[in-house]
């Protein structure tokens, strides 16, 4: 149960990543995200990956949410796309986590493929700055649930790496095209 | 020492001395602390991917040079210049995903896909090429991702993910690479050839010089492996620092057809007594080992290099002083390569 609460809250908070622009979506996007995977590494026995990744999506969390467009810029008008590609983007990964693949681990592997899908998704769809850092930050966080599938044990060192490039992401200035 | 890094170790030293040669002989007006911190940081970031515990890691230190390069000041913003990147990381680590699950044996096949797409992706290879603006910088150009990191993340991953995959899928991976190979070895020859850019024209080179390096990937003998690495380690302290060295003469739209010019071509055509050559050499003995056509094909292809090389090597001008002394250097060193590649195949495992 616990599993299946993770894996859900993963594709809630990625959803309402592509679905807002405004600081506040988007940091409790990242939040609930963070949370979901969190439990996703915990319920798979890595308690300390998931204090690790609870720290550095938190931090990332509470940083975007002091900068980045006011307010919370829900499914703003024209959002019905991006609202067809996160429930299709779930059915896709729920058939591949269900039905295509099989073992264990049912929960980890949708929400990885879930959140890395869509954060992807969201990263290519979007030119404003603290989106894609958002995106980024939850992309790179799936990147270190996703080497639990790894069949050598990869150690705490993918979880530290993500979740500080997920903290550090959120301080980059970006500066704009010269010409374009 | 890890076999993967004893692998990139000939090619983190050339792009290590790329960078040195890029600052020393830069001209006086360009800042050389900004181009050796920004150098510096890129060959930090590929040493980081080369000696990554595990693969995962070494995408994750991928996806944070990709952001590092796409801050960068340059003619496209952050979003445009992060896409490809991105791409890149999210197919490999889906390909990843897919190795590692149980499921049909179809998912090894899906994850010899993602990682042959990603590698194109991450390099900037067709279908996945990375648009070059001619007035970027040239730390901030595409040209760091197939000339730079590319060799070393391609070599990196590649050879990591052997393991990964069962031999049916590995075979599998091996005909794409070729394929990828072919396509982008005739794409980027007659593009270099065609177009009216010389800025596009160097890019094209770049490109018709990795689709042999992948066919050298894709062919899993040893002469083919030890092809790639001399393609590779000729793109990176050979290509690359010549391109750097030309960039002056492309601005100022100058040409000459001067004897070093020739000899500037004959390096990139790989011709004797160039490191480009030996690499030709094994890789048409690795191709006739496994399938002779193939080495048809690529010999067919070679021939395609003599046109854009005099192209490449005229648009380098007149060389003086410290630019004339970047070129000897580079030219002495890949001559002293294609002449005895042995221990530098040998630094590598090979």
């Amino acid at each position: 149960m616990v599993s299946v609460l993770a894996g859900l809250a993963a594709w809630i908070g990625a959803s309402v990543i592509v679905l807002a622009d405004g600081r506040r979506a988007l940091a409790a996007g990242l939040a609930t995200v963070t949370v979901g995977l969190a439990g996703v590494a915990w319920r798979d026995g890595d308690g300390l990956a998931a204090v690790v990744i609870l720290l550095g999506g938190g931090v990332a969390a509470f940083l975007r949410q002091r900068a980045g467009p006011p307010g919370w810029m829900l499914m703003p008008a024209g959002s019905t796309p991006r609202l067809i590609l996160c429930v299709a983007g779930a059915l896709v990964a729920l058939w591949f986590a269900a039905s295509i693949t099989v073992g264990p681990e049912g929960a980890a592997r949708f929400a990885v493929l879930c959140v890395a899908g869509l954060a992807a998704a969201r990263i290519l769809s979007t030119r404003a700055a603290p989106t894609i850092a958002t995106a980024l930050a939850t992309l790179v966080l799936a990147m270190a649930v996703a080497t639990h599938f790894a069949g050598d044990s990869p150690g705490m060192a993918p979880y530290l790496v993500a979740a500080l490039l997920a903290a550090a992401v959120m301080f980059l200035p970006v500066p704009a095209a010269s010409a374009s | 020492m890890p076999p993967e890094l004893n692998a990139d170790l000939p090619l983190l030293i050339a792009a290590a001395a790329t960078v040195v040669l890029a600052v020393v002989l830069s001209p006086a007006q360009a800042s050389r602390k900004a181009l050796l911190a920004r150098g510096g940081t890129g060959l930090a970031g590929i040493v980081g991917v080369a000696v990554a515990p595990s693969l995962d890691l070494a995408v994750l230190v991928l996806l944070a040079l990709a952001v590092l390069h796409s801050r960068l000041p340059g003619q496209r913003d952050f979003a445009q210049r992060l896409q490809l990147p991105v791409v890149a990381v999210v197919l490999i680590v889906f390909a990843l995903l897919f190795s590692r699950v149980q499921g049909p044996v179809v998912l090894q096949r899906f994850a010899a896909v993602g990682l042959v797409a990603g590698i194109a992706a991450s390099v900037g290879l067709l279908p996945y090429i990375h648009v070059l603006e001619p007035d970027d910088t040239a730390v901030a150009s595409p040209i760091v991702w197939i000339g730079f990191t590319g060799p070393v993340v391609a070599t990196t991953v590649l050879l990591r993910a052997r393991d990964l995959l069962t031999a049916d899928a590995g075979g599998e991976m091996g005909a794409m690479l070729i394929g990828l190979g072919l396509i982008n070895m005739l794409w980027g020859t007659v593009a270099a050839w065609r177009t009216a850019s010389p800025i596009g024209a160097w890019h094209y080179s770049f490109m018709a010089d990795w689709g042999l390096a992948l066919c050298g990937f894709g062919l899993f003998v040893a002469d083919g492996q030890a092809a790639a690495l001399l393609i590779l380690f000729s793109i990176v302290f050979g290509r690359l620092p010549l391109y750097l060295a030309s960039r002056q003469a492309l601005r100022a739209n100058a040409s000459a057809d001067r004897p070093i010019n020739l000899m500037v071509a004959a390096a990139l055509a790989g011709s004797a007594p160039f490191a480009g050559f030996a690499a030709r050499v094994l890789l048409l003995r690795g191709a006739t080992d496994m399938y002779w056509p193939l080495a048809l094909v690529l010999a067919a292809g070679m021939l395609l290099w003599l046109p854009v090389s005099l192209r490449l090597g005229r648009t380098l001008g007149q060389p003086r002083g410290r630019q004339a002394l970047g070129v000897g250097i580079v030219l002495a060193i890949n001559v002293v390569i294609g002449l005895y590649p042995l221990p530098l195949l040998a630094l590598a495992g090979r």
